[in-house]
């Protein structure tokens, strides 16, 4: 009987089971694996790489491995397979790919002995560099994206060191997206804490009408809402018009393509996610304490800040973390109205997978996002007050 | 482990779409960036071929973004047949082993413009940029990318393509760079840094734009006053009642290209579609509706045509400078990495 009843709760639980691997871990694990993998010297060059793996020291190798590379490169050009190697090489170095390409296609000018005759063909070729960054590259795991993503890289001893100034991007990328995270998730809290209680204090008729208009934009296509902040934030646009009307400004002030426009839509678009939290733990919230507190003397603001807000404390935690995690990965939004400095991750990892076909670069950003964004939140539950064991917790 | 994994999940994806498609060979599938060019097209180029062959032909849209294309071919549901490509995407995928290497036994080669061909495509449309400004509010504006850089005479906002491509050309070319010498400059560290150093001159007057229907749009509300943007969506704009100028000497031009997906199904047909499209006769009746610049050396030179378009680029290349593709996809990722920070900075 008790295993009849398991068995029917396993077959219950089955299909999201299945629908938790096949969504959200295999996906996972397959970005971990991109972010490290490290496939094309080992499957463009397999004899060059073996004849590199059986070299030791610091020197050029021998012939076999000069003649193992001529004889690949130009079966991969052939075979349409040299694109990714050469863009991996050229990932690593800048000119490598031009040189791979080069030797490709002077193979049948090309005669034994081949070491000489590529020393000959391009003095990099009797680099000892060049052939350590092939040997490093032989391994099936690379740790130069994540590297990369952190502004650092390998030097060609495989040593880490930091990328140059005039390469780096992303450690400021990933503040400037927790900086913008953080200030669309507390202007939010602010605004959507009184507008939530506004909501629970009126009558049901208008609590009704007021609650449709927070509905409506929720229900609206994010895509849609920024487009319209886009039509309003123009030189010619109604807030323009408004501003100069109301005589605020003697010209028209640029909004669009800036950090400003981007807080606003932002919010905009994520208000109702901690308005409705919120509600629903404020309307939950019997008004017998604070008649309580009243009746004990405590005045207004000490009511609100010793009763009230204690109360309402599961309500932002669970609004502000919802908030935060989306704002982290926003994309739409940052694209349409801000300008190339206010760009968020998301951004770029679009561009990585998009435009220059880097999944390596989109992976190792969205896993340290992922790690990031993870490590945040815990820290936050340890030490927000109200966080750690209320959020989201429908018994308090 | 994973890899077997994932290689086993994409098998069975595959297999199932296979599997579902296989029921009926579909139709020669054709796909574009869409706009007025694949409107117009859609009846003087595919539907022209579809009646001159009995090859039910369709066609779709995407943006560009390659994602998709190397999704396909990796996981063997080819849905695309014949695919337009800008050059750069187009040299990069022929290596990657996305595009079939072009049948020029099917496609006559001898019938491009110089630089319409490549291993796996032939030329489809030229595109270009070139600064335009609105004279209703700068009757006298620049006309060089030198006097862009003036912002005493010429002040006002300056709205660049957000990409290192053109707007690094346009800053040596600004700097007094010869434009046969603008890509040997860029290729080294110095020629890099005083491109650069160039853009900082006027860096708090740039604006970026991201589509190709911002810059028409822009300077037409006011936010920006002097734009670099397309030049078929200048003409366009012109044709709709603008009147902003062409400055041809400010022209940065490339070829869009017709490709054959790797393993498309109906990749024979395709091949014979391209042929027909980039014919000269299509190509004049597509004018007819259309201000095509084709990359097919008869249909640029014809007399009638460039009269009735004063927008074909081919009548404008001499004034102008090809982006140099090889050039982008050598150092496309390390600019727009040193852009990027840049920008940021």
């Amino acid at each position: 009987m008790t295993t009849r009843s398991n068995l029917f709760a396993a077959a219950l639980v089955a299909p999201l089971l299945v629908l938790v691997v096949a969504s959200f871990i295999v996906p996972l694990l397959v970005t971990l694996e991109t972010a490290v993998a490290n496939p094309e010297v080992r499957d463009t060059l397999p004899r060059t790489a073996a004849a590199l793996r059986a070299h030791q020291g610091e020197g050029l190798p021998g012939e076999d491995a000069y003649a193992a590379v001529v004889v690949e490169l130009a079966q991969a050009q052939e075979g349409q397979s040299i694109g990714q190697l050469s863009r991996r090489l050229n990932f690593e170095q800048p000119g490598l790919r031009a040189l791979l390409l080069k030797t490709a296609r002077a193979k049948n000018d090309l005669a034994p002995p081949y070491k000489d005759a590529l020393i000959a063909l391009d003095a990099r070729w009797g680099d000892p560099a060049l052939w350590q960054l092939l040997r490093r590259n032989t391994s099936a795991i690379t740790p130069l994206f994540l590297l990369r993503s952190l502004d650092a890289t390998l030097a060609s001893d495989g040593a880490i060191v930091a990328a140059p100034a005039d390469e780096s991007v992303f450690r400021a990328l990933f503040a400037r997206t927790f900086v913008i995270s953080f200030w669309v998730t507390l202007l939010c809290v602010l605004i959507g804490y009184p507008v939530a209680y506004t909501l629970t204090t009126l009558p049901q008729r208008w609590a009704n009408i007021a609650m449709g208009l927070v509905l409506v934009p929720f229900w609206t296509s994010i895509l849609v809402r920024t487009t319209a902040w886009f039509i309003l934030f123009q030189r010619e646009g109604p807030v323009n018009a408004l501003l100069q009307s109301l005589r605020l400004v003697d010209a028209p002030v640029t909004m669009i393509f800036t950090r400003f426009a981007v807080y606003v839509a932002m919010v905009h678009v994520l208000l109702p996610f901690v308005i409705l939290p919120l509600y629903s733990v404020m309307k939950g919230i019997d008004p017998v304490y604070l008649r309580a507190a009243a009746s004990l003397g405590a005045p207004g603001w000490k009511r609100f800040a010793r009763v009230y807000l204690p109360m309402t404390m599961p309500g932002v935690a669970a609004g502000a973390l919802m908030v935060f995690m989306l704002a982290v990965g926003f994309y739409i939004t940052p694209a349409l109205v801000g300008g190339p400095d206010d760009q968020m991750v998301s951004y770029f990892i679009a561009f990585f997978t998009n435009q220059t076909i880097n999944w390596g670069m989109a992976a190792a950003l969205a896993c340290l996002l992922l790690a990031m964004t993870g490590v945040i939140v815990v820290v936050a539950r340890l030490v927000v007050p109200g966080f750690a064991s209320t959020a989201l917790d429908p018994r308090r | 482990m994973l890899t077997m994994f994932r290689t086993t999940l994409l098998a069975m994806a595959g297999a199932a779409l296979l599997a579902a498609g296989s029921a009926a060979a579909r139709d020669l599938m054709i796909v574009g960036f869409g706009g007025p060019f694949q409107d117009n097209a859609r009846t003087a180029l595919f539907q022209g071929y579809s009646k001159a062959t009995n090859q039910p032909v369709k066609d779709d849209v995407y943006n560009g973004e390659m994602a998709k294309v190397y999704s396909m071919v990796k996981s063997g549901d080819v849905t695309y047949d014949v695919i337009m490509v800008e050059a750069p995407e187009l040299v990069r995928g022929c290596e990657d082993g996305i595009f079939e290497k072009m049948d020029w036994a099917v496609v006559k080669k001898n019938k491009f413009i110089e630089g319409g061909t490549s291993n796996c495509g032939a030329g489809a449309v030229l595109w270009g940029v070139t600064l335009f400004y609105d004279p209703a509010k700068v009757p006298n504006g620049p006309d060089t990318y030198a006097k862009l850089w003036d912002t005493k005479t010429y002040p006002g906002k300056r709205l660049f393509r957000n990409s290192p491509k053109t707007t690094l050309e346009i800053a040596l070319l600004a700097d007094g760079v010869a434009p046969a010498d603008v890509y040997k400059v860029l290729a080294t560290p110095a020629g890099q840094k005083r491109a650069f150093d160039k853009l900082d001159q006027i860096k708090p007057q740039l604006m970026w734009w991201k589509s190709g229907t911002q810059p028409v749009q822009l300077i037409a509300s006011g936010d920006a006053t002097y734009a670099v943007g397309f030049t078929g969506r200048i003409v366009r704009a012109n044709e709709g009642g603008a009147k902003y100028p062409l400055l041809w000497k400010t022209l940065l031009y490339s070829v869009d290209y017709w490709a054959v997906v790797k393993g498309a199904p109906n990749a024979k047909e395709g091949f014979k579609m391209i042929e027909w499209i980039t014919d000269t006769k299509p190509l004049l009746t597509l004018a007819e509706t259309y201000a095509v610049s084709p990359a097919n050396k008869d249909a640029a030179a014809n007399p009638a045509l460039s009269a009735k378009n004063p927008g074909m680029l081919s009548s404008h290349v001499n004034d102008g400078l090809f982006i140099n593709t090889e050039f982008w996809v050598a150092n496309g990722e390390d600019l727009e990495q040193k852009f990027n920070a840049w920008v940021a900075k």
